[in-house]
């Protein structure tokens, strides 16, 4: 199982469930380490003061603060003394509904997992679950872990009750600053704009994506191996908004609905061939062909080509 | 005052483009500290060693090494690290939409506000018709040569921007092995533990809770610069009650 990073208790009332905490994510990037290039020996990072030019070894390394101009260099014991009293609990101070909680909130994932082998701690656990998971609902409580105190909600996920570490709300930024200029849209384009969003729908599936980063990386990696030659690709140009929105957004919609590429250009009214069947029944109709509702795709290019 | 923007790009709807800025939408107010000489009280620098030679190597003279086998390293450049960020440059495709409820907060990484560049038109009508369809859109996104999984969403009266953990990233339940133990809660206990719940309901309000630890650092950096003495007090553990039903009842 995953290393625990922290052990203590999860507090709901009166009663105490002793629980590890373990991370819900993984490091899957590739880790490089810096080599000097004239001799590929490894690079080590070593403590310098700025004063002396002499090396510092960490012993001798003290925790300073700029407080307005001031510098206050505070040991670990000193810190260790402002902890909050409960250190090793995880007080549940309130329910909220987890729709309510933004997801700007949420920082690193975790699971809480029962800790030790005893009977009661199990069912305890087992009783947290049974009824967070009948709600939708997350518990909100405080987490110190290392030198910092964390906001955390924890729910149930898979079956398990999981810790999200939070930012505080001065941690969040507001959104009032940011431009969001231009014309509040017209109600044709919003519509044509949801339909296209709605064309476009599906369920969310993670396991459909793939992180292509790391794959690039890792054939970087074999291709420097293997001698071959490494090419920068050309970053794509960055397109201009289209002159006409109420077009571009119809012909998106149009492609959508073909299930075509969505960013397919219109190629002018010679190629036919790239239309759907519905786009060519309503060009057959706007161009009065006879006989167009029994056409097959085929015969309607045909009938309209020039 | 205007925000810093840390990006500048398109997304993409379509043909439909729409030209953005990227802000921060968190920023941490950690107590960070610096490293100093305990001794004299300079600041400390780190410095980049050649293990070999033991003398000061310069950045330009360092590149990236990847650990193929111990002590074996594929050398790369730091221009050929960057082949790995892939072409997409400064557009973000929008080509898939998602409920954007769907997706579960253990996905999320990092959030970004979406500002709209040169007052374009199309910033308004993608954040309103996200907006009405609760949905999120779901491209990708290229970062200081790194490309991420991104969904769009509308935010209060903002896009924002979530990067996305991969599913391989995501731990499961079922790679933790946990030992549900043998008996079941009963019935009187699952009440009395809902009960609770409910009492405990409230409106998510996050400025009812401050960085308390935060706030405590900074009042010790305080009396310390006035010279004053800090006393050391000791922490105590909690007891765990044996009585689970009990537990519950006294605190309903």
């Amino acid at each position: 199982m995953a290393r625990a990073l922290w052990s203590g208790s999860l507090s709901f009332g009166l009663v105490n469930v002793p629980v590890q905490l373990v991370s819900a994510a993984r490091d899957l990037d590739y880790h490089f380490n810096e080599l000097h290039e004239k001799d590929g020996a490894r690079i080590e990072q070593h403590r310098f003061c700025s004063e002396e030019d002499e090396e510092v070894l960490w012993e001798e390394v003290a925790r300073s603060f700029d407080l307005d101009g001031k510098q206050v260099i505070v040991s670990d014991d000193e810190l260790g003394s402002v902890q909050p009293r409960k250190t090793r609990t995880i007080d549940i101070e309130a329910f909220v509904d987890l729709a309510d909680v933004d997801p700007v909130y949420f920082d690193h994932p975790y699971f809480l997992v029962p800790a030790g082998d005893s009977e009661g701690t199990f069912r305890a656990y087992r009783l947290l679950v049974e009824v967070m998971s009948r709600t939708d609902r997350a518990a909100l409580g405080r987490l110190v872990m290392r030198t910092k105190e964390y906001l955390a909600a924890v729910r149930v996920r898979d079956g398990a009750l999981t810790l999200t570490t939070m930012r505080f709300h001065d941690e969040v930024r507001p959104t009032k600053p940011v431009p969001t200029g231009g014309k509040k849209p017209a109600k044709k384009a919003l519509d044509n704009a949801i339909a296209v969003i709605e064309e476009l729908s599906s369920d969310w599936e993670p396991d459909s994506y793939t992180d292509c980063y790391r794959e690039r990386l890792r054939r970087v990696i074999d291709d420097k191996r293997k001698r071959r030659k490494i090419e920068v690709p050309e970053p794509e140009k960055q397109p201009s908004p289209a002159p006409d929105l109420m077009a571009a957004l119809e012909r998106t919609l149009a492609n959508a609905k073909a299930g075509r590429d969505i960013r397919t250009e219109p190629e002018g009214d010679g190629d036919l061939g790239e239309l759907s069947k519905d786009e060519l029944d309503e060009k057959a109709k706007q161009a009065g062909i006879k006989g167009r509702t029994k056409m097959s795709k085929k015969e309607l290019v045909k009938a309209l080509s020039p | 005052m205007a925000p810093r923007s840390i990006w500048n790009g398109t997304v993409t709807f379509g043909l439909v483009n729409v030209p953005i800025k990227l802000y921060s939408a968190t920023e941490s107010k950690t107590v960070r500290f610096n490293e100093v000489h305990a001794k004299d009280g300079a600041r400390v620098e780190h410095r980049r060693i050649c293990s070999k030679e033991g003398k000061e190597v310069d950045y330009d003279d360092v590149v990236k090494g990847y650990e193929v086998e111990p002590d074996k390293y594929v050398v790369l450049e730091k221009d050929e690290v960057k082949a790995a960020a892939g072409d997409r440059g400064k557009v973000v495709h929008l080509a898939e939409f998602v409920d954007a409820g769907d997706v579960d907060p253990v996905f999320f990484e990092k959030t970004y506000y979406v500002g709209s560049r040169d007052d374009a038109d199309p910033y308004r009508l993608l954040h309103e018709a996200l907006k009405k369809t609760g949905k999120a859109g779901i491209g990708r996104f290229t970062f200081h040569d790194r490309e991420y999984l991104v969904a769009l969403r509308a935010l209060d009266d903002v896009l924002a921007l979530h990067t996305l953990r991969f599913h391989d990233e995501v731990v499961g339940a079922d790679d933790l092995e946990i030992d549900s133990g043998s008996k079941k809660p009963s019935k009187q206990e699952v009440q009395m533990a809902n009960k609770l719940v409910d009492t405990l309901h409230k409106d998510f309000a996050p400025a009812d809770y401050e960085d308390s630890y935060r706030e405590a650092v900074l009042d010790l950096l305080k009396r310390k610069a006035k010279g004053e003495e800090i006393d050391l007090a000791e922490q105590e553990e909690p007891e765990q009650g044996d009585d689970l039903l009990a537990a519950l009842k006294a605190s309903v």
